[in-house]
């Protein structure tokens, strides 16, 4: 169920409803309804994949009580890997099979040996499995790591595990922010409830208007580089940019306010990461869970920063490589780690990787300075370049689509083979980041306006915007429904 | 939980009211005019009417149009008289041009490329060749009057029917609840750009789960070459039987088509009995730039002009001209 389907503007306000009306008097009942809503959400995607929810659910269930038992370093370490093969395991299979398949195919073939049949299988990658898997396990290592009391309440695990607004795309949490709340009696508070509609209203924007309008652009662009100049490749690119933007926070932004409807808030997952001043403050602002887990989880127990600076780079390297090969099974996004933990070394080197942290652009200020607004675009086009690895289909394609910039190296206007009209495309961004600019300090408001009158302006301002640019003509999932 | 459903709900009907005002303020959702059936039992729209129509979420296509004293859209009324030479064009929505300005139709072009010729436009959404023939033969007396008529059809389109009766399913759109909801512009724009079309694809889904499912036999291909053939057999007596109904005056009328979507089948038997035809298929080939609209399938200008231009080469061909009265 997408959650900017007909579908889902039915099961919201029926789950809502049952939610605190009939189920909000046990904390029990209410938790097995979210549990049942939620297994019901995932289901009418594909109900056998929901045995693999289940059998995380429980692994993880019984692997934290059996770490939190074990007297010994060592027992503690046996069901600390059980819960991470299991759950790695689960990805490796789903995900990364048919990757190792061929990579080891390819290699092999570069020694002169030729291998005709493979072992690739058909397998349908579970939607949310990288994200479910990732929240399960940090249950297990939170304990392990003695920052986390196992519950004893199956229940309310497996509604962390499976809570349908942040199953299938994030953001990632860790049980000490959301199981603890699932834990604890929710009453009806109407201020979160208004804030979480808002946040829908304008997650619903962004992938709308922004992402779901630019996407055939985009499509056409990557699908036909060959036959482009430079500056349309160079707009494709960009334009792909505020599309995985648009896509993905604006489903964070939705799963968010879904959640605050449900008297649950989920961590922030956005902080405008296009106004980033440095590609460090970038990885804080961009997918936040994301990065947040790969700190705690792989970054830190590695040493950190803490260790000597070229054990540091290493650990930086590790976590991007991951990170990328997170993202999908497809070198294309090893690449687009690679890159970015390049971009981040010298930052990291210099010492600047911290200094945005807890600040915005032009803090309190109007306007940005001439300096930050040099920053912001040179940030912008660095992370823009590493993502024609994230957009091609293959790693042939995105050095294909460079090459061709290279090699024609000229400008000439873009027009679409449908003829959109490209001139609506470029005000609605700029107005876009204008906006976005205005509601930079905080990503939970975007409609903080001290007016009555105002703020009820631009929610019917985001909504023309939306009957403006709604397209019932194309593919309305989202992109990281694939991650 | 009260004051959160009372105040959504407040704030649904004011944003509605306000969207209705934008919408009617950037003119975003078209207007429809009125139709008809007059007393000779042909469907048209109320004479004198005048709107625009619109395509698109963003007004990518923005036109005027004018539904003359007969029921038309033109920028002409149609008076033929014995002295002018007068062509008509009859055919559905592409002659009836909604998607131009009626100042810039393809009969305006026409008549620019072949000055002293008046040209009328008898076009309306839908109308088929039935349509088409009652039409003329209900107006005997005014089409006798004019020198030359061109029809334009589809031949998977316009043919399913060999005999003229009133399509009720286009004037239920006048019915009393469709004309109270065309009175909000907002709702005419959100159909126009398809937001309704998942609620309604919903209930059709609801309500076909209800129903007794019917099994779907495969088509295999040379069964469906088989339906194809008979279809063409039975459009082609549909054809037959229409003129033999309403009279085909071979030297006055001539049809417009696309060869490309047209039988052979259908083709041959229009040479075979000197049934003239004009095929715009090759031209629009020939050119390089797209000769639809982006949003619809209808002819843009360009896709008009090249019509118009072939029309006037068709009658200069036929000595169709101002000088040959």
């Amino acid at each position: 169920m997408l959650f900017n389907s007909l579908d889902f503007f039915i099961f919201l306000p029926v789950v809502f409803v049952v939610y605190w009306f009939i189920s909000y008097k046990s904390l029990q009942v209410q938790n097995l309804f979210v549990l049942a809503a939620s297994y019901i959400f995932y289901g009418l995607w594909d109900w056998r994949f929901l045995f693999l929810i289940l059998a995380s659910t429980v692994v993880d269930f019984f692997v934290g009580r059996a770490i939190y038992a074990s007297n010994s370093d060592k027992r503690r370490k046996t069901w600390l890997w059980t819960s991470v093969l299991f759950n790695v395991g689960l990805l490796g299979f789903f995900k990364y099979y048919n990757f190792f398949v061929n990579s080891w195919v390819d290699l092999i073939s570069i020694f002169g040996y030729e291998l005709k049949s493979t072992w690739t299988l058909q397998i349908i990658l579970p939607v949310g499995i990288s994200f479910y898997t990732f929240q399960t396990m940090s249950y297990s290592l939170d304990i392990y790591y003695k920052r986390l009391t196992p519950t004893r309440d199956f229940i309310s695990f497996a509604t962390f595990v499976s809570f349908f607004p942040q199953l299938v795309a994030g953001p990632i949490e860790r049980a000490s922010n959301l199981l603890s709340q699932i834990t604890a009696k929710r009453s009806f508070n109407y201020i979160q409830c208004t804030e979480g509609l808002k946040l829908i209203l304008w997650g619903l924007f962004k992938k709308v208007v922004i992402a779901d309008a630019i996407a055939p652009i985009v499509d056409d662009i990557f699908a036909n580089y060959s036959d482009y100049p430079a500056s349309t490749l160079i707009l494709g690119v960009s334009l792909f940019s505020f599309q995985v933007y648009g896509d993905f926070s604006g489903y964070s932004d939705i799963a968010i306010g879904t959640a605050k409807l449900f008297g649950i808030e989920l961590m922030s997952n956005f902080k405008f990461p296009t106004f980033s001043r440095n590609v460090a403050e970038y990885w804080q602002r961009w997918h936040v869970s994301l990065s947040t887990w790969f700190r705690h989880y792989v970054y830190i127990p590695l040493g950190g920063s803490r260790v000597s600076k070229l054990k540091s780079v290493r650990n930086i390297i590790i976590i991007f490589l991951v990170s990328g090969f997170w993202h999908g099974a497809n070198w294309t996004f090893i690449v687009w780690g690679a890159i970015h933990a390049v971009l981040y070394i010298p930052v990291f080197l210099m010492g600047r990787n911290r200094m945005y942290m807890g600040n915005v652009v032009a803090e309190n200020r109007w306007f940005p300075s001439l300096t930050e607004i040099l920053q912001i675009l040179l940030t912008f086009s660095l992370v823009t370049f590493s993502r024609v690895f994230f957009r091609s289909e293959s790693i042939t394609d995105a050095f294909g689509f460079l090459e061709q910039i290279y090699t024609n190296f000229t400008f000439e206007s873009y027009h679409h083979p449908l003829g959109y009209r490209m001139i609506d495309y470029f005000v609605l961004l700029g107005l876009f980041v204008l906006y976005e600019f205005r509601i930079r300090r905080d990503e939970r408001a975007p409609f903080k306006f001290k007016s009555g009158i105002v703020r009820f302006v631009a929610y019917t301002l985001v909504i023309l915007g939306m009957l403006l640019f709604f397209d019932d003509t194309i593919d309305r999932s989202f992109i990281y429904f694939q991650f | 939980m009260k004051k959160l459903i009372l105040k959504s709900a407040l704030y649904f009907f004011l944003i509605l009211i306000l969207l209705e005002a934008l919408v009617r303020v950037f003119h975003l959702g078209k207007d429809t005019p009125t139709r008809f059936l007059d007393e000779h039992e042909v469907e048209k729209w109320m004479p004198n009417q005048n709107g625009f129509s619109v395509t698109g979420n963003r007004r990518q296509n923005f036109s005027e149009y004018h539904i003359n004293n007969f029921g038309y859209n033109s920028y002409r009324e149609f008076n033929p008289t014995r002295n002018k030479i007068e062509v008509a064009l009859v055919g559905d929505s592409f002659i009836e041009g909604f998607h131009q300005d009626y100042y810039n139709s393809i009969g305006k072009k026409i008549e620019n490329s072949m000055p002293g010729i008046e040209v009328y436009e008898y076009g309306y959404a839908g109308y088929d060749f039935a349509d088409q023939l009652h039409l003329i033969h209900s107006y005997k007396e005014q089409f006798d009057l004019i020198d030359h008529v061109i029809l334009g059809i589809k031949f998977s389109n316009d043919l399913t029917r060999g005999e003229y009766k009133v399509v009720s399913g286009r004037l239920d759109l006048e019915s009393p609840m469709n004309r109270l909801l065309k009175k909000s512009k907002l709702l005419v724009y959100s159909k126009s750009i398809g937001i309704l079309d998942p609620p309604q694809r919903l209930m059709y889904r609801l309500i076909n789960t209800l129903k007794p499912k019917q099994s779907i036999k495969p088509i295999d291909k040379q069964e469906a070459q088989r339906i194809k053939k008979e279809e063409e057999r039975e459009y082609l007596a549909n054809f037959k039987s229409l003129i033999a109904s309403y009279g085909f005056d071979k030297d006055r009328f001539t049809l417009l088509l696309d060869a490309k979507v047209t039988s052979s089948f259908f083709l041959s038997y229009l040479k075979e009995n000197d049934v003239n035809y004009i095929d715009f298929s090759t031209f629009f080939e020939a050119t390089d730039r797209p000769t639809t609209l982006i949003y619809d399938r209808h002819w843009n200008n360009h896709g008009r002009a090249l019509i118009a231009q072939l029309i006037s080469e068709y009658l200069s061909s036929i000595h169709l001209t101002p000088s040959s009265k």
